[in-house]
């Protein structure tokens, strides 16, 4: 049975997302008022209707917070949409041929031929994987303290662009399901990438708030 | 000229209720007050971005409350309009007054 402690929570997963595109200075704010709205609306009408109430606030916050981000510092965060491109541009073409080079270089194709065709084929997709998360890191670096703004412009362009070449394939009577997989795992990567930079960013910042002034 | 002091549609309504509100406006009773007077669901994220761009343009100013346990222990950020808010307000209010005089809009078209 769930303790009514632990059934009057919001949504984890909202509380951490409204947390990760908030911008520090109004964090505290915004998720201490739809918390006690949440109490509130929970007591008057039900916990199933409070947390749906709260993913929909949430959500339609968290669109606000991207919005805001682009007309309170329109610079830092289109600098860091750029940031994220221009890693991306660098990033791209070195991971076939590093990985290559490690291949040829330990000799991996005349010892061990599947960890080679693994490499060449899985692993490739892992390095790109990983170029995407770098560019949503670069993205949220650059954009200071919209970092979430800047990671879901670039995340969407992806996607965007990952929508178009799927309707391609498929009119063209292509069907590479774990090709589109990979594809759209691209664009949560950087997304994550986003959010490890930010969540690394709040530690920093609530150690240093916690720091005893001596 | 201060024709660039008018407020927007929302900010107009937001600082409106700020006035309703006097000492208790903060993110939760500023979002309830604009509901429960124009019937149309708000976002906590749409009132903070206007709340903002008001503070941005010194038409409201806001200062942190005590922590409360309801809240998980976080404080309070309570909003309250200075005098060019006000004036702003007042501007906004004669401008939408004196366009739509004569019009009969809300005997016309209620």
């Amino acid at each position: 049975m769930t303790s009514p402690s632990f059934s009057l929570q919001p949504p984890r997963l909202a509380v951490w997302l409204v947390n990760l595109f908030t911008v520090p200075d109004n964090a505290e704010a915004i998720v201490g008022d739809l918390l006690e709205e949440f109490s509130q609306i929970a007591h008057q009408a039900g916990v199933v209707f409070a947390r749906r109430w709260y993913w929909r606030q949430s959500l339609k916050t968290i669109v606000h917070l991207i919005c805001t981000a682009y007309r309170a510092a329109p610079w830092w965060t289109c600098a860091g949409v750029a940031g994220g491109f221009l890693t991306h541009r660098l990033l791209w073409g070195l991971v076939e041929p590093t990985i290559f080079a490690v291949l040829v270089r330990y000799q991996i194709p005349e010892h061990h031929f599947n960890v080679y065709v693994f490499f060449a084929s899985t692993g490739l997709d892992i390095g790109y994987l990983i170029v995407f998360l770098f560019e949503g890191c670069i993205a949220a670096i650059v954009a200071k303290e919209r970092e979430m703004a800047a990671a879901t412009t670039l995340s969407l362009i992806s996607a965007a662009l990952c929508g178009t070449a799927v309707v391609s394939w498929v009119v063209q009577g292509h069907w590479a399901l774990s090709r589109f997989t990979w594809d759209f795992a691209d664009t949560i990567a950087i997304l994550i990438g986003g959010a490890i930079v930010r969540t690394h960013r709040s530690a920093h910042l609530s150690r240093n708030e916690n720091l005893p002034n001596t | 000229m201060a024709g660039r002091d008018y407020l927007g549609e929302f900010e107009h309504i937001v600082v409106l209720a700020l006035l309703q509100l006097e000492e208790r406006a903060y993110g939760v009773t500023v979002r309830q007050e604009i509901e429960l007077r124009t019937h149309r669901e708000v976002s906590i994220g749409a009132v903070y971005a206007t709340l903002d761009r008001l503070e941005t343009k010194g038409y409201v100013k806001s200062y942190r409350g005590d922590p409360t346990p309801e809240r998980g222990g976080r404080s309070k950020r309570f909003f309250r309009v200075t005098a060019k808010g006000v004036t702003a307000v007042n501007r906004t209010q004669r401008a939408l007054q004196s366009m739509s005089e004569g019009l009969g809009l809300i005997e016309n078209y209620s």
